[in-house]
């Protein structure tokens, strides 16, 4: 069997997603002899940015009409396309406040970083992936897990799809038997909606949840709203608190 | 009229390119152009709680996440009037030479070394020289492990909040990096092998300025609040509050980078510039080592940072082992972080990030949100220097061969190590 052709890109992002993947240093080079590895501009200076790819592994969001342009060619060529981290996945923290009032004049908020040359630039506001082509699976975290880019890299050799945790950050905590940081503790953890497969990294280091994984499918944002308005957070420090990551929508 | 254009530059983190435009015998303008979309985190910060901050600045680049984390809670604490314990300092101090160690590794193994042997990438070159990669591998892996040890996580740490840590590592992590540290000691010498044995690179000579923080001890990563900046002769400081003085960012006139200079001089930042301004450390092993490399300071060609890099990743290794030594010595203690109490005001904090100096500035209400911010980094600040050595490239190299032009250049790009992701305040082009 040919070894199965890949692309590894990033969008506009911090290029952790990509690292994850380089920080798998003891897989690296077993890696690279099971997959054929064609485009992946951050480690190598000697791409095929033409041909065609069995699997395309992309990050970051969509924050230019280049972007979009990017993104696409990167559809066309590819048989699968794998949305890789939460900006790919949900838009990530660039997207927090699309649809807010403040994110209506972009030129504005160029403005503001870039002085008058900022007005004019090719900026649009953040977009996950899914929100301009079709995107075949997810694989969320800001970043990703490493364990579960190696997973979804031996599943789809096997000619399978991975499986990820649809629960909430909380059934890992419990399970590491932790304190709880919202009921116990009085702190603002996101851990009852943002999904699981970190193992509860933060709560376990006494750290509340910012929910960069994005919301869990199963998670039931109405009660944990409820709770948390109780306890006397108010609804748009809430709102705020829940849109850094995954400011909304369905992946 | 001709033009030079590297389209995408290849082996660094982000999405740049150059343009250099030739008028017969002269060069034109030469640009390092950026088009990273513009994410606008900067105005985002406005209204979030001081502790939701340093999770998101942390996303600007995740090769100096730990970086940014860092230096997001210290310009908090700055801010508050918050003074961390020793053993915070300390610990801090380790995660961020486990992220040097790990991004150090990472660009002269993986990104830069295949440059000098004529490889398209480390795995490439990995078929012909697998001895070169498990090394750059090994050093890379202790890196992240003291980033996941410290930190809670190899990009983008959790563990370090405002006023100190979630959780204080225990004493048998910390002796399980000594064992890995002491292993990368061993290795040191491989990586001067490696490095003295690279073909010279030299095709950009010229005068060159550095900056990087002035270490109030031995060198300085974390601590510290002034800028030294050091040319042929000359030395000025820049305490921390003055900052823009030293940044003085202004849009130039073919639009694609703030450039910063000082008093009309661009710099250098990074790890020629560390070790041009903290030459302290450079004794034992480590003046060995330089001479080996044949570096002297102040260095006139910028293709040194990579020997600077190598020479830094020996001296992280070492000053690890002094860190953990002492904490073991000492005991560690399972600390809670300090308490914050909000207040209106303003907090500046400048720390060495892997390239260079890297400064947050923070202005709070009254109630701990955030009024204003502003990020300055370490590629942001090297535009202007990196330009110019681009044009000493092209200068030097009368026969205007545009492939050999165009390979040095992402040399160059490569040897200041840009990190394009943390071109927050980088104007990029139309």
């Amino acid at each position: 069997m040919s070894k199965p052709t890949v692309g590894i890109f990033g969008l506009t992002g911090c290029a952790g997603d990509q690292l994850v993947i380089l920080n798998c240093e003891d897989q690296l080079l077993d890696l690279v002899s099971l997959i054929d590895i064609r485009d992946f501009l951050m480690a190598s200076s000697e791409n095929n940015q033409d041909c065609q790819l069995d699997l395309a592994l992309v990050e970051g969001a969509v924050l230019s009409n280049r972007d979009a342009e990017t993104l696409r060619a990167i559809r066309k060529r590819s048989k699968l396309l794998v949305a890789l981290g939460t900006c790919a996945v949900w838009g990530g923290v660039a997207a927090m406040n699309r649809g807010a009032d403040r994110d209506a004049d972009r030129d504005a908020l160029l403005e503001e970083v870039y002085g008058d040359i900022g007005r004019g630039y090719d900026s649009t506001p953040a977009q996950a992936l899914h929100e301009v082509v079709p995107v075949d699976f997810n694989i969320t975290g800001c970043p990703i897990e490493k364990e579960h880019f190696l997973a979804a890299v031996a599943s789809l050799l096997n000619g399978d799809l991975p499986l990820y945790p649809e629960y909430p950050v909380c059934t890992e905590c419990r399970m590491r038997e932790n304190n709880c940081l919202l009921i116990e503790r009085g702190l603002l953890c996101c851990g009852p909606i943002t999904v699981g497969g970190c193992d509860a990294r933060c709560p376990d280091l006494r750290v509340p949840c910012v929910g960069c994984r994005g919301p869990a499918g199963d998670a039931n944002a109405g009660s944990l709203v409820a709770v948390m308005e109780e306890m006397g957070f108010s609804r748009p420090q809430l709102a705020a608190r829940l849109r850094t990551f995954a400011p909304g929508g369905v992946a | 009229m001709s033009t030079i254009v590297i389209e995408h530059l290849a082996r660094v983190e982000g999405h740049g390119g150059i343009t250099v435009e030739l008028q017969g015998d002269t060069v034109g303008d030469v640009r390092f152009d950026v088009f990273e979309g513009a994410r606008l985190l900067e105005p985002l910060l406005k209204g979030k709680r001081y502790d939701e901050v340093a999770p998101i600045v942390s996303r600007i680049c995740s090769i100096c996440s730990a970086a940014h984390t860092l230096t997001s809670l210290k310009a908090t604490e700055d801010a508050f009037g918050i003074r961390v314990s020793p053993q915070t300092d300390l610990l801090r101090e380790l995660l961020l030479r486990g992220e040097s160690i790990e991004s150090h590794a990472l660009h002269i193994f993986l990104l830069a070394v295949p440059d000098y042997l004529n490889y398209p990438s480390a795995i490439a070159l990995a078929a012909d020289k697998p001895a070169a990669v498990l090394l750059g591998l090994r050093l890379k892996k202790l890196g992240n492990l003291m980033q996941e040890t410290i930190g809670g996580r190899a990009v983008h740490p959790v563990n370090p909040v405002v006023g100190g840590f979630g959780k204080t590592p225990s004493l048998d992590q910390l002796i399980e990096l000594r064992s890995g540290l002491m292993q990368a000691s061993a290795d040191s010498d491989a990586v001067i092998d490696l490095m003295a044995a690279l073909p010279a690179a030299d095709f950009c000579r010229s005068e060159t300025y550095y900056a990087a923080l002035r270490s109030p001890n031995v060198d300085s990563y974390y601590s510290g609040d002034e800028v030294m900046v050091v040319s042929a002769g000359n030395r000025a400081i820049v305490p921390a509050a003055d900052y823009r003085s030293l940044t003085n960012e202004k849009a130039v006139a073919h639009s694609h980078a703030k450039h910063s200079t000082f008093r009309g001089n661009p710099f250098m930042v990074g790890s020629l510039a560390r070790l041009t301004v903290n030459p302290r450390r450079l004794t034992g092993k480590l003046a060995v080592a330089m001479k080996r490399l044949k570096l002297t300071l102040p260095a006139d060609n910028p293709m040194d940072n990579n020997k600077a890099q190598a020479l830094e990743l020996i001296n992280d290794v070492e000053r690890s082992l002094e860190i953990i030594e002492q904490l073991l010595r000492e005991g560690v203690k399972d600390e809670r972080a300090m308490p914050a109490k909000p207040r209106a005001g303003t907090g500046t904090a400048i720390v060495e990030a892997p390239r260079g100096l890297l400064i947050h500035c923070y202005t709070y209400d009254e109630e701990g949100r955030i009024v204003s911010a502003d990020v300055i980094t370490p590629t942001a600040l090297n535009a202007a220097s990196m330009e110019q050595h681009f044009r000493r490239a092209v200068e030097q190299c009368p026969e205007r061969d545009e492939a050999v032009i165009a390979r040095r250049l992402g040399m160059i790009a490569r040897a200041y190590d840009p990190c394009i992701s943390c071109s927050v305040h980088l104007v990029r082009k139309r």
